[in-house]
């Protein structure tokens, strides 16, 4: 009984750090630029495809490690084609609404084509591992899976130390705290969009690529962690990067405890009842500040 | 003749044209894409009150049209409810869970808002999903039995043919367009759109932005329950995909192609939208490739980022420019 509890805090934590790779890339785009990307999830769908292209032809782990690096270059440089031909021209005029909105017509259409250009059927990315197991006292889980939930941790320090000490990353967050203060101290505040956006997607890619290989690749991947990095940035608040890293790590154990002692149907539904309560009672999320006006 | 006795006159035509319409195209296909239409209409009309006027981005709207599908077809089956009461049913029934909804999205906005919404609509769905014995699962709701014959007098109209659901769905756009239309150009509307554009100036000045949110809620999701019902017994399949974050999509693309925040602009995208897609059925036969919401989700992109107006805007502007320049009243536009 008690190893059951500890083998799903176990699987929690490890889905838990997968949902804080996307939430963090999502809560800085949304801290930085004001901007919900609902296409997250798809540029996730596109790093898994990378992925899934190159571990073809280097199998084994090193190549595994080699397409989530290729992954992140790839999916960045989307995203700063997609910030420069999207979410540019909206941002001197924008609105809340159109900026959502903007965001699900991409989503929409980077789905469908990659339907159209990958067609439907689900597919794996291997494992580089061979499906070996680890047991560690009362619970064990898969080596794979321990692996991605140390390379998620890795990852994440290594955003957390660009944030906090080199001279952009403190331009980033200078920009998420106040965006003309920012502006008038010096910082080029359309690079800084730019480099916001290709990290956070970015980091997307990256977790895609642990999705894919934990779970199946196909096109539309995307909704998924999509809805979950909205859940767990809005359960930390918006824009708050220990927010979505604490949310992340909370909605994953909830999510496997309440599936595995309430309803295994309803595991999905088990995040939004979560933010419903809390927003009922705080409406800025756990972590978030207060808005300004 | 005077403008107002015109635009009557414009009015009788129109609706005229609409009422004979099935005498000259007996194509049944035909009509039934019409008859869809007109749901999308309904639903695109009571979203965009809403999103477009209020500026409350409700993205489960789908959950409200789901929620008037299976109420009525469930009345009808399991209790043999009359059709035409579940059709009401349907409405007040969406129209609490409006309520419902409502209340946590007092205080909501932008992303927090969207979420909430979505994750409503999500957890309902899921309800649809798992509730067998109720819902009979991903399976749906099938046999909901079509509208029970009128009587009136000796003189009968039964239901069965899309021509005869042409003119249900007919009343029913035209009902939703006035009631809309009324509300949104009375005292009402003019404090939504004043609650869209700033919150707190519009609480200052008096406006109680909670009451109207709560009404606002609760007449949107009416419609769309009333649209969901009307879905069922046209359709006579109810399935927890209804509900799905897709339906809430599709009426999104089709209200922001059309027009957000004009009285025209769901109407137009609706019609348009369910035409286009048939017509891109059709091409997607013929080129063997499934292209119809890769086109969706473009020309969502590209209505957001150059037409912001949508078709209702272009349209305004057409006619502008036919009646020489002279500015014309935001409710003329909208035949």
């Amino acid at each position: 009984m008690e190893s059951l509890f500890l083998q799903q805090v176990l699987n929690g934590l490890i889905i838990g750090s997968l949902y804080s790779l996307v939430a963090i890339g999502l809560t800085m785009i949304f801290g930085v630029m004001k901007i919900s990307n609902f296409a997250q999830g798809d540029f996730c769908m596109m790093g898994a495809y990378v992925a899934l292209f190159i571990t073809a032809w280097f199998p084994g782990w090193m190549g595994w490690v080699g397409s989530v690096l290729a992954a992140a270059a790839v999916v960045g440089l989307l995203g700063i084609v997609t910030e420069r031909l999207v979410f540019r021209p909206l941002l001197t005029r924008w609105t809340d609404i159109d900026i959502i909105m903007v965001s699900i017509g991409l989503f929409i259409l980077l789905e469908n084509l990659a339907q159209l250009l990958f067609g439907a059927t689900p597919r794996m990315i291997p494992d580089p591992f061979g499906s070996a197991t680890v047991r560690m006292g009362p619970v064990s889980t898969s080596v794979l899976r321990v692996f991605c939930f140390g390379f998620s941790i890795v990852t994440i320090a290594v955003v957390q130390i660009f944030l906090n000490r080199s001279r952009m990353g403190v331009a980033i967050r200078a920009t998420s705290q106040n965006r003309f203060a920012a502006q008038l101290m010096g910082i080029d505040i359309n690079l800084v969009y730019l480099l916001t956006f290709a990290l956070g997607t970015a980091l997307a890619g990256v977790g895609g690529v642990l999705y894919g290989t934990l779970f199946a690749v196909y096109p539309l991947m995307g909704a998924m962690p999509t809805l979950k990095a909205f859940v767990v940035t809005i359960l930390g608040g918006m824009g708050s990067i220990r927010g979505a890293i604490f949310g992340a790590f909370i909605l994953g154990v909830a999510e496997a405890l309440g599936g595995n002692y309430i309803a295994m149907e309803y595991k999905d539904a088990i995040g939004f009842a979560i933010i419903m309560l809390v927003l009922l009672i705080r409406p800025t999320g756990l972590f978030g500040e207060k808005e300004a006006a | 003749m005077s403008e107002r006795t015109k635009k009557w006159l414009c009015r009788i035509i129109v609706l005229l044209a609409l009422l004979f319409l099935p005498q000259v195209i007996k194509d049944r296909y035909f009509m039934h894409i019409v008859v869809i239409s007109g749901i999308f209409m309904i639903l695109c009309m009571s979203w965009n009150l809403l999103a477009g006027y209020t500026g409350l981005l409700n993205l489960g709207h789908a959950a409200f049209y789901g929620i008037g599908a299976y109420t009525s077809a469930l009345l009808a089956i399991k209790l043999g409810v009359s059709p035409w009461f579940g059709l009401f049913a349907g409405g007040l029934v969406a129209a609490f869970f409006g309520f419902l909804l409502g209340i946590p999205s007092l205080r909501l906005s932008g992303p927090y808002l969207a979420i909430t919404t979505i994750g409503f609509a999500e957890i309902l769905r899921l309800v649809a999903v798992n509730w067998v014995e109720l819902t009979r699962g991903s399976l749906g709701l099938s046999g909901v039995p079509l509208l029970t014959p009128i009587r009136l007098g000796g003189w009968s109209f039964k239901f069965y043919l899309e021509k005869d659901y042409y003119y249900v769905v007919l009343a029913a756009v035209v009902i939703t367009f006035f009631c809309i239309r009324r509300l949104t150009g009375s005292q009402f509307g003019v404090s939504l759109q004043a609650l869209r554009d700033d919150e707190p100036g519009a609480r200052s000045i008096g406006i109680k932005t909670t009451g109207y949110k709560l009404a606002v809620f609760t007449v949107s999701a009416f419609f769309a329950g009333f649209a969901g019902a009307l879905f069922a017994h046209f359709i006579r399949l109810v399935s927890p995909e209804t509900m799905a974050l897709h339906t809430t999509f599709d009426i999104l693309t089709m209200t922001m192609i059309g027009g957000l925040g004009t009285i025209a602009g769901p109407i137009l995208g609706a019609v348009t939208l369910t035409f286009f897609s048939e017509w891109l059925r059709y091409l997607e036969e013929v080129i063997k490739v499934d292209i119809r919401l890769v086109v969706y989700g473009f020309m969502l992109i590209l209505t957001i980022l150059f037409m912001r107006e949508g078709l209702a805007g272009i349209l305004r502007r057409l006619i502008e420019r036919f009646k020489g320049g002279r500015p014309v009243s935001k409710g003329e536009d909208k035949t």
